[in-house]
């Protein structure tokens, strides 16, 4: 077991969402069986002032896990200079069973916890409390990803051995790697940087055309094909290595911690960009939303092409 | 004999309001009483101490919720509003004048008027103009920059209605206003209210002050025993 003093904070904080989500499970589950506005009874207004008590406590679990996030990437950077083999996180990534499941549970999880907050925004701002039963059954499905992540986290630090070798970024993100990760790079380059821009140009076309569900799912699909072709195609141009495809290395100060800036605008578009569909599916309208998401995705393809153009520019070949 | 054609402002339905001090000890305020009150009706709420006088004002200005029934003011569920709806509704429709003037002892008479209208932001020539118009109305515009500490109790109570007024609303509500006054200073006050109510605003007034019984302008007194209308 690793115990860094990241490592020690995660796991405390860990233990204290545990606590009181636990909490806020039981008074969910109270308020998905008993809640109804109309009535004027003890048992509902009962009701009324534990959801006050239960949404504050979700509130605030979820508006630190978001941040939490970028801070547990840190930690597995940090963490990677006590394992030998590993470069960065990507290392510490794979130096269990459990870690590339982990960060995927813990991206989605990033856009279910903000949802969460998007729909309790809006229960709040009306004096009728519309969505305050959806949001506690929302709450319900999501405090059980809360909770293998919790665990996931814990077992995953638990198990990381310090005295096992472990492989290094080069060798996990290459052509000749045996993991699922290897089948990115079969793609060929043209036609993935055709999708990236493609899928681009759509979310400007529905941000301009209004259409808010499609502007939605083409964020949902811009979010994947962002991170692939990060790997595969723009992160050689941030290392200016055609071979380096690590998608942690550029987190690191050699890189100006520019992985930190990436992926806040990637993850803040593009979850603007799907919140826009959850609030169209509860009946109203987010028009900051849409520009925010057209903002923080428009500044991502910047910052990507920009590699690409400067490196050219100062090179005079592609990589 | 006229029917009386004013709307109903003021509505509680079955409400019954208790009070858990510990889990062997449950007080029981309000025993399921019902109680409508009309637009510009001025209604005194009759009781000894205890009685649960206080308790129906904070349900109506939904400074508490009731245990079990419904509140519901000009058409609004106060009962069923979330605690920052609830401060928008007393801050837009409720004066409130309390037994003990709740003013903050430090500030100067303008200070105090004026905080009601700080949540609202209101530019400087429209806060003038209504903290100017108060003052005017209760006749304590020459102690506009005193400090409220320095005032005698009548002045004080002038100021907590001034306060309560400055937002204009259309109910006040006046907890035991004349409790801590001398019987001049009580007149004061009732003539103050009886210029409110040719106003127009529907006024409640939970006491157990007699001068309050005999009055022609009071349009109707509730007698409240034991949590009950009686």
């Amino acid at each position: 077991m690793i115990l860094a003093p990241e490592v020690l904070a995660i796991l405390i904080l860990n233990s204290i969402f545990l606590l009181f989500s636990l909490v806020a499970f039981f008074l969910s589950f109270k308020i998905s069986f008993g809640w109804d506005m109309n009535a004027t009874t003890k048992e509902q207004y009962s009701l009324e002032k534990q959801s006050y008590l239960g949404a504050t406590i979700i509130k605030y679990i979820f508006a630190i896990k978001l941040p939490l996030f970028l801070f547990f990437i840190f930690t597995l950077d940090k963490i990677s200079t006590l394992l030998t083999g590993a470069m960065c996180a990507a290392g510490v990534v794979d130096a269990t069973d459990y870690g590339a499941y982990l960060l995927i549970l813990k991206l989605l999880n990033l856009y279910l916890f903000g949802f969460w907050l998007t729909i309790h925004y809006l229960d709040i701002k009306n004096p009728t409390l519309p969505y305050t039963k959806v949001k506690f059954e929302f709450f319900m499905v999501a405090f059980i990803f809360l909770l293998i992540e919790i665990v996931l986290e814990g077992v995953m630090f638990y198990s990381i051995d310090i005295n096992k070798m472990v492989s290094c970024c080069g060798t996990l993100y290459s052509s000749s790697s045996t993991s699922a990760i290897a089948g990115i790079f079969s793609i060929d380059k043209s036609l993935l940087l055709t999708v990236f821009y493609g899928n681009f140009i759509l979310i400007v076309t529905f941000y301009i055309m209004k259409y808010r569900y499609l502007f939605a799912i083409v964020n949902l699909s811009f979010l994947i094909v962002a991170l692939i072709s990060l790997i595969q195609f723009f992160g050689t141009y941030i290392y200016q290595l055609p071979t380096h495809h690590c998608p942690f290395c550029f987190l690191q100060r050699d890189y100006y911690y520019i992985g930190y800036l990436l992926y806040t605008l990637l993850f803040l578009g593009t979850f603007y960009g799907m919140r826009v569909g959850v609030i169209d599916m509860l009946g109203e309208k987010d028009k900051s939303g849409l520009k925010i998401s057209l903002w923080c995705n428009f500044l991502y393809v910047i910052l990507v092409t920009g590699y690409v153009i400067i490196y050219f520019i100062e090179n005079g070949v592609w990589l | 004999m006229r029917m009386d054609r004013r709307v109903k402002m003021i509505r509680l339905k079955n409400i019954t309001k208790k009070y858990e001090l510990n889990k062997n000890n449950i007080v029981t305020a309000l025993d399921n009483i019902s109680l409508d009150i009309k637009d510009g009706e001025l209604v005194v709420l009759k009781g000894v101490s205890g009685s649960g006088k206080s308790t129906i004002l904070s349900l109506i200005a939904s400074l508490s919720k009731p245990t079990t029934g419904d509140v519901v003011v000009n058409n609004k569920r106060v009962s069923k509003l979330p605690d920052n709806f609830a401060s928008d509704y007393r801050q837009e429709d409720i004066g409130f004048i309390f037994q003990r003037y709740n003013l903050i002892p430090t500030l100067s008479v303008e200070d105090n008027i004026l905080l009601p209208l700080v949540p609202t932001n209101p530019d400087e020539l429209e806060a003038k103009e209504k903290l100017d118009m108060v003052m005017e109305q209760f006749n304590i515009s020459d102690k506009k920059d005193t400090i409220v500490r320095n005032l005698s109790g009548g002045e004080q109570q002038r100021v907590a209605i001034a306060r309560a007024l400055v937002n204009n609303p259309k109910i006040v509500i006046a907890d035991e206003p004349t409790a801590n006054l001398d019987e001049r200073l009580s007149l004061d006050f009732i003539e103050i209210l009886g210029e409110l109510k040719s106003s127009g605003k529907t006024i409640i007034v939970a006491t157990h002050d007699p001068l309050f019984f005999d009055l022609d302008m009071v349009d109707r007194i509730v007698d409240i025993q034991g949590g009950k209308i009686v």
